[in-house]
């Protein structure tokens, strides 16, 4: 069952791709060379400075394929092949992921990324999101608390069954009527229902990332400067593995830490000097309750987020 | 310390055939108590491992493995400094006390799914009909004493465990249990106890109903598909408890026919660990070993979607042929 949005946005797409599809066999049936323009986004850089032009939303620069280069030949061959196939899920409706796709024609994609990349390509031409193209992962979301909402014709009802996570559904974009009277969204990193995450790092998706980041998102927790403040025993800290210790640096390199969230940064930092982590889980040493009853609750009252 | 390793006191989770009971807190703490003082009358030290667990009893909390592990890692550092020490200990008391870690107060969340031609009711609340839960599908709660006490009802003729989300999220989309009346389960990956103990339910309470098991061509999806069919064996005392009549629907080696050679994919180190320690099993039976010796031999796996190269619709019709000719071990 379909909202009249989703299937609206369904046509208009199909349109879109048989437009392109006909400027390239226009242009081929008088001998010309198609050319095709792939805006480039840069969401983030190493520039310390952080006074560069990163932006998740506008372009910075512009890909140009044409048939008279032989590299390009085989990126719009495997563009074409996966537009075909996207048509085929737009038109039935039906949903697939990256990976059946590569599956489709093992022999020319030769691998996952030449797919990832085309797919990537197809969103910016078109100027939508993966889940626009019906392009999906599994979904991995939960939510529970106040909240109600629609999607498909299926009721979410979250409030009065309080003790049970709900997946979230695939088709987001289905989702409609959403009712709730909660005070605050709480993202939570792990299943075991105590982490908090940062918002997400997008790194090609360009116009993914602007239905996905959600830039009102503050860090509740856990903070290094955390383990003093509610007295965390020595013995709960583990070392920051290699592993660790690289996506610590990665992050400290990247320009919007800096620029947006530059208390983020600090608590980063603080992380590294010290060399150690610690768990959420870690907080119910005191007491079970305590994450609920104390930490979460003296966190909001007092407004202690960055 | 060392003394303690050794001592002749050798816990029970060596004896396989011990049943673990699933019996109130109330009862635990009882047993508790008397195992700690007879413990006590052994060593001459106090057994700090148990001594936390009738506490969180009482509040009738639960906790996780990993909140245990951070609790017993301050409490008691001497004797704890790792997560696989607190799990075994854990086995252990299960094997001192003889009852469910569920039973215990620990808590594991659930990742199991199902949907398909199946009527679920809560005593007292509305049904769910697992047919209408989209393609997402029906999230299977961790919580053994609400699946005990679900209302089941079901017109469908197969039960199908899918190893993976993906596969059963397209399985779901498709509503394929309209066109074959079946029930759809996964656990995304390897199964957890709550969709073990549901799909146990399901397996007694309609025993006519064959279960038919949908894997990946490797070792890793054997291996999962023997979880559910023999039991857990990192459970210790649990581990037969909720093993299942599951046989082998697909990917096999028959099926290799139909799969293009470029989207095989060589086997890895883990995957041939995972052979060899499947291959040691007794409980193995033949025709799953000779499937294995293939695996190894040709140091190649197979993901179902490698299917799809003929089609999305191909998946379906692939085991429904399968499942009209009988083609399962």
């Amino acid at each position: 069952m379909e909202g009249n949005r989703g299937s609206s946005q369904r046509c208009a797409l199909l349109r879109k791709i048989k437009e392109f599809t006909r400027a390239i066999v226009q242009d081929l049936s008088i001998g010309r060379s198609p050319i095709v323009l792939i805006d480039r986004f840069r969401v983030h850089c190493t520039n310390p400075q952080a006074n560069c032009c990163c932006s998740s939303v506008l372009p910075n620069g512009k890909e140009i394929l044409t048939l008279q280069r032989e590299n390009h030949v085989h990126r719009l061959d495997v563009l074409l092949r996966v537009l075909l196939i996207v048509q085929q899920l737009l038109q039935e409706n039906r949903h697939g992921s990256k990976r059946d796709i590569y599956y489709m024609h093992p022999s020319v994609f030769s691998e996952q990324s030449v797919v990832d990349r085309a797919i990537n390509d197809i969103c910016i031409l078109m100027q939508c999101s993966r889940h626009n193209l019906n392009v999906v992962s599994v979904g991995n979301g939960l939510v529970m608390g106040w909240i109600r909402f629609l999607e498909g014709g299926r009721k979410f009802d979250c409030i009065n069954r309080p003790n049970t996570a709900h997946p979230i559904p695939v088709q987001v974009e289905e989702v409609k009527d959403i009712v709730s009277v909660a005070d605050y969204i709480l993202v939570v990193e792990k299943e075991s229902g105590k982490r908090l995450s940062r918002y997400p790092h997008q790194k090609q998706m360009a116009y993914d990332a602007k239905q996905l980041r959600c830039p009102e998102v503050c860090w509740l927790g856990v903070f290094p400067s955390d383990s003093e403040k509610y007295c965390l025993p020595q013995q709960c800290f583990l070392p920051l593995t290699a592993e660790d210790k690289k996506k610590a640096e990665t992050m400290l390199n990247r320009c919007y830490l800096q620029r947006e969230v530059p208390r983020w940064r600090l608590e980063l930092e603080l992380m590294l000097q010290r060399g150690v982590k610690f768990e959420i889980e870690a907080l119910s040493v005191h007491s079970l309750s305590f994450l609920s009853k104390e930490y979460i609750t003296s966190k909001i009252q007092g407004g202690v987020h960055i | 310390m060392e003394d303690l390793c050794n001592s002749s006191m050798r816990f029970f989770s060596d004896q396989h055939l011990c049943f673990a009971d699933i019996i109130p807190p109330s009862e635990v703490r009882a047993r508790i108590e008397v195992a700690v003082l007879n413990f006590l009358r052994i060593l001459t030290s106090p057994a700090p491992a148990i001594s936390d667990l009738p506490l969180i009893l009482v509040q009738e909390k639960r906790v996780t493995q990993r909140e245990l592990f951070y609790k017993l890692l301050c409490d008691s550092p001497d004797y704890f400094t790792s997560q696989l020490q607190v799990n075994r200990t854990i086995q252990d008391v299960v094997a001192l006390l003889r009852c469910s870690r569920f039973s215990l107060g620990i808590m594991a969340s659930s990742r199991g799914l199902v949907a398909g031609r199946l009527l679920l009711q809560e005593p007292n609340e509305e049904v769910v009909d697992c047919s209408a839960c989209g393609s997402s599908g029906h999230a299977i709660s961790g919580d053994l004493n609400l699946l005990e006490k679900l209302i089941l009802k079901t017109d469908a003729r197969y039960i199908i465990v899918v190893e993976k989300h993906a596969i059963f999220q397209r399985l779901a989309e498709d509503r394929i249990f309209n066109q074959i009346p079946s029930i759809l389960i996964t656990a995304k990956g390897y199964p957890d106890i709550a969709t073990r103990f549901l799909l146990h339910r399901l397996s007694r309470a309609f025993p006519d109903l064959p279960i038919l098991a949908l894997v990946d061509w490797n070792p890793a999806g054997l291996a999962i598909l023997c979880t559910f069919k023999f039991g857990s064996i990192g459970m210790g005392l649990e581990a037969y408890r909720y093993a299942c009549n599951v046989k082998w629907l697909g990917l096999r080696g028959n099926d290799l026919q139909l799969i293009p050679e470029q989207s095989m994919v060589p086997l890895k180190q883990r995957d041939l660990q995972i052979a060899t320690s499947l291959m040691s099993s007794e409980f193995l039976q033949e025709n799953y070993r000779e499937e294995l010796a293939v695996m190894v031999q040709l140091g190649q796996r197979v993901e179902i979607e490698a299917l799809y190269f003929h089609g999305y619709g191909y998946l379906g019709k692939y085991i429904a042929k399968k499942i009209v000719q009988a083609n399962y071990i």
